[in-house]
């Protein structure tokens, strides 16, 4: 029978894998009403299905094969239900059995189940006009909110935010309500250098729910704006530095993006310590896109480099997951391209030993990108950096990523960068450097 | 054996104690008894004062901060208070006149232009009056007549323009505000205002301190602080350090609007500078390790009339300052940029180590009883998480 296991997303009263009899006869899915519908429209079950979304819909209604709700099911002579492009599909592969009772089948006709059909399609009417009305409700609440807020102050405020916040988290509708009804302007405007936390909070909350039009992302770039909302990132839970972290990311998509905004000691330091902090990993991803992000514009990078960005990176890289190793590694590509990052690579003495270690490790990308910054530095100082990257087991990387199957640039520079790093050694000693002195795992 | 040696130890004991608890005594002992308890209650109480240090250059507004708490979350001001303010006032006045007169004379020499700084005849008498009592160690009352003589000097086209240089000279910022109010002052049944108690301006010297409570909008009992205001000028700065044990928050206060200002105690050092050099100071003391630091750029509504007319960069510290527009965006980008310069001298005079310290910058104007009730409500909620977190309630 259904192998998934079910989530509970829709809020399930009891287990939504069993048609509860009783609530069934009480709103009438087992028949005594008229076909349901909505809006004075027939409804249609496949829309219903794709709209709702359910991870709980009772058994009876599930297709064995698809695990998917049945809309057009047909029974067997073994008197088994599937749907019916699904069970079809099962003799076209040139099966003649009934795959859940495994028995042969002695008739092969296909006979339309009349009775499920109607109860699944009651059945999801019902649920799909309830979920209507509670997004009505909810659209309806964010506008008393809406208004509420225009009027109240002080403790009675921070309530209608709250739970402000909750309704838009909760009901993709009330966020269409909250954008129409000129919400984010309302909200927006309560940032400034006179916001408590308490508000701003929730107010950085709110606005990651919504979709920002231009214009309102323009107006939240004024300084003393985007100041509060690192005053909030600073003092906050984790919860809330995530969301001002997915704030200002948004802000950074404008293309009328002004840089300064974000070349902030603050704002560096504090996505800093987001992507150190031990006790919230689920800080690290966020923070590190957002500090990716500011290090592609030119006026932050020395910024960056000068809050100490590079030995932390260095120090973090061995014990992040793969997909912040590479964005660590692509900041530190990044800044590596201006004279104070390649100055700061170089004068960290786990860099190359670091990099050399990624090589090959983890993505194409990542050994790129190592690659690229063992190329700046040892350009830097050709002598003295590539006599500890070959000590380091360079030469030997160097020579896997030549025989990998990685792009034809990223060999050639890898064939260069070998080259370089020969030209210290006479042949014999350099073929012996070229030794794998550990398995690649 | 045994019973001598319990004997010597009993003994030992009622010497080494410093209560010699006879049996004898007991009204003693009820009274010593008290006053222990009194002092384990006290030692608790002082657990839970929040210590707030008002630091900051001479006249960067420290008082002022000082007494706006005062008048916020105290009972503020009696009658007899603020009639204790009036000679100070007056000596404001006194010398206010005497520092725009003998300005003139200077200018009047030394500037360009150095006719539009003499001042009239008939007026010339009256300056060189004050010019004398302003240097007097008591002043006489300030009556209707002299009231009318001062207001008649000031409204001298020389005086005027010496005001427009007012920076070059240790003019206080009180000057017009009291100037303009000459008659009031002088009346016979003068009593002070709230808003003229917060302008007068007296040198600081020693060390004051109150406690409070803001008490929360919901009236729950909220933090003690007690806080403490020091003289700002340079000899007063060794009483400092004997404050800085155990302080929950520095407030620094930095008078944003004086970037073309020299000090009162030594005129070739512009006053920026001197905040600057005292904010690096402050930061790298070992005591402040854990202190919360906040930053009140201060004296915001001179800076913004200011700022229009008088370019930053005349200060070194802003010498790479690039105006972009003009009016309100301006003031604001001018804002910005004194904030950028004053985060980016905090995280460079921070090791690593003490990165984690609160930090935050609020604009202030001092004067405006409004704006700091709001400041220094966000200054309560930031302590207060602050406390929670490290308690690791948060």
């Amino acid at each position: 029978m259904p192998m998934f296991q079910p989530c509970r997303k829709d809020g399930g009263d009891g287990d939504g894998r069993i048609l509860d009899v009783e609530s069934a006869v009480k709103d009438g899915v087992l028949g005594g009403g008229a076909v349901a519908v909505y809006g004075g429209e027939k409804l249609d079950l496949k829309k219903m299905i794709e709209e709702l979304n359910l991870c709980e819909v009772p058994s009876v209604f599930i297709c064995p094969i698809s695990l998917e709700p049945m809309q057009d099911p047909v029974t067997l002579c073994t008197g088994q239900t599937y749907e019916r492009p699904d069970i079809l599909k099962w003799f076209s592969m040139g099966h003649y059995t009934c795959p859940t009772t495994m028995q042969e089948l002695w008739d092969d006709t296909l006979t339309p189940n009349t009775t499920l059909h109607h109860l699944t399609h009651t059945w999801f009417s019902h649920k799909y006009v309830q979920m209507k009305k509670r997004s009505e409700d909810a659209e309806g609440r964010a506008s008393e909110l809406l208004a509420n807020l225009k009027r109240v102050k002080g403790q009675a405020r921070v309530q209608t935010l709250k739970e402000l916040q909750r309704v838009v988290s909760n009901h993709s509708t009330a966020r269409k309500t909250v954008v129409d009804e000129g919400g984010v302007a309302l909200v927006s405007s309560l940032l400034g250098p006179f916001t408590s936390y308490t508000i701003g909070s929730e107010v950085v909350a709110i606005l990651v729910n919504l979709s920002l039009t231009s214009e309102a992302k323009m107006s939240l770039m004024q300084p003393a704006k985007v100041s509060s909302v690192v005053d909030v990132l600073n003092e906050g839970s984790i919860e809330t530095k995530i969301n001002c972290v997915r704030l200002i990311e948004i802000l950074m998509e404008e293309n009328d993006f002004r840089p300064e905004l974000v070349s902030s000691h603050s704002l560096l330091v504090a996505l800093m310590r987001l992507v150190r902090s031990k006790r919230h990993p689920g800080g690290h991803l966020p923070a590190l896109a957002l500090l990716k992000s500011i290090s592609t514009l030119k006026e932050a990078r020395s910024l960056i480099v000068s809050i100490g960005a590079i030995p932390h990176l260095l120090e973090l890289i061995p014990v992040l997951n793969p997909e912040c190793v590479e964005l660590a590694l692509s900041m530190l590509d990044i800044l590596s391209s201006v004279p104070q990052g390649k100055q700061a690579l170089k004068d960290c003495s786990n860099t190359i030993p670091t990099m050399v270690k990624l090589l090959m490790r983890i993505t194409e990308c990542c050994t790129d990108y190592a690659l690229s910054i063992l190329c700046s530095v040892c350009n830097l100082s050709a002598q003295e950096c590539s006599l500890r990257a070959v000590d380091a087991g360079l030469a030997a990387k160097l020579l896997l990523v030549i025989q990998s199957g990685c792009s034809p640039a990223l060999k050639q520079r890898a064939a260069e960068l070998l080259k370089l790093c020969s030209l210290n050694y006479s042949d014999t000693i350099f073929i012996s450097k070229c030794r794998l002195t550990r398995t690649i795992q | 054996m045994v019973f001598v040696l319990c004997t010597l130890i009993d003994s030992m004991g009622s010497l080494c104690s410093r209560h010699r608890r006879s049996p004898a005594d007991p009204e003693e002992n009820e009274q010593t008894a008290e006053i222990e308890r009194r002092i384990e209650q006290e030692t608790k109480a002082e657990k839970h004062i929040q210590k707030l240090l008002l630091l900051g250059a001479g006249d960067s507004g420290k008082s002022t901060i000082f007494k706006q708490i005062k008048l916020l979350f105290q009972s503020g001001f009696d009658e007899a208070e603020l009639k204790g303010y009036t000679p100070v006032i007056h000596a404001n006045v006194y010398h206010t006149i005497k520092i725009l007169y003998e300005g003139s004379k200077e200018l009047s020499q030394s500037s360009e232009d150095s006719l539009k700084f003499i001042v009239s005849d008939e007026n010339k008498e009256i300056g060189e009056k004050f010019s004398e009592i302003g240097g007097r160690l008591n002043y006489p009352r300030l009556t209707k007549e002299i009231a009318h003589e001062i207001g008649t000097l000031w409204r001298d086209s020389a005086i005027q323009e010496t005001y427009v240089r007012g920076n070059e000279l240790q003019l206080p910022d009180c000057a017009h505000f009291f100037m303009e109010s000459l008659q009031r002052l002088s009346d016979v049944e003068y009593v002070p205002t709230k808003e003229d108690v917060l302008h007068a301006r007296v040198r600081t010297t020693g060390v004051v301190e109150i406690q409070f409570s803001p008490v929360g909008e919901n009236k729950k009992s909220g933090e003690v602080y007690r806080l403490f205001d020091v003289g700002g000028q340079k000899n007063e700065r060794r009483k400092w350090i004997h404050l800085f044990e155990g302080v929950s928050a520095v407030i620094f206060c930095a008078a944003i609007s004086e970037y073309d200002q020299t000090l009162f105690e030594d005129d070739n050092k512009n006053r920026m500078m001197e905040t600057k050099e005292l904010f690096e100071w402050i930061l790298k003391q070992p005591c402040f390790e854990k202190t919360s630091f906040l930053l009140f750029l201060n004296k915001f509504d001179l800076f913004e009339k200011k700022v229009l007319k008088v370019p930053l960069n005349v200060c070194g510290w802003f010498k790479d300052y690039q105006p972009v527009s003009t009016g309100k965006q301006e003031i604001e980008h001018a804002y910005e940029f004194v904030k950028k310069k004053f985060e980016e001298l905090y995280f460079q005079s921070t090791s690593p180590d003490r990165v984690d310290r609160v930090f935050k910058i609020y604009r202030t104007t001092a004067l405006d009883q409004k704006l700091v009730k709001k400041t220094f409500k966000l200054v309560d909620e930031t302590l207060r998480r602050r406390n929670l977190f490290e308690a690791g309630l948060l």
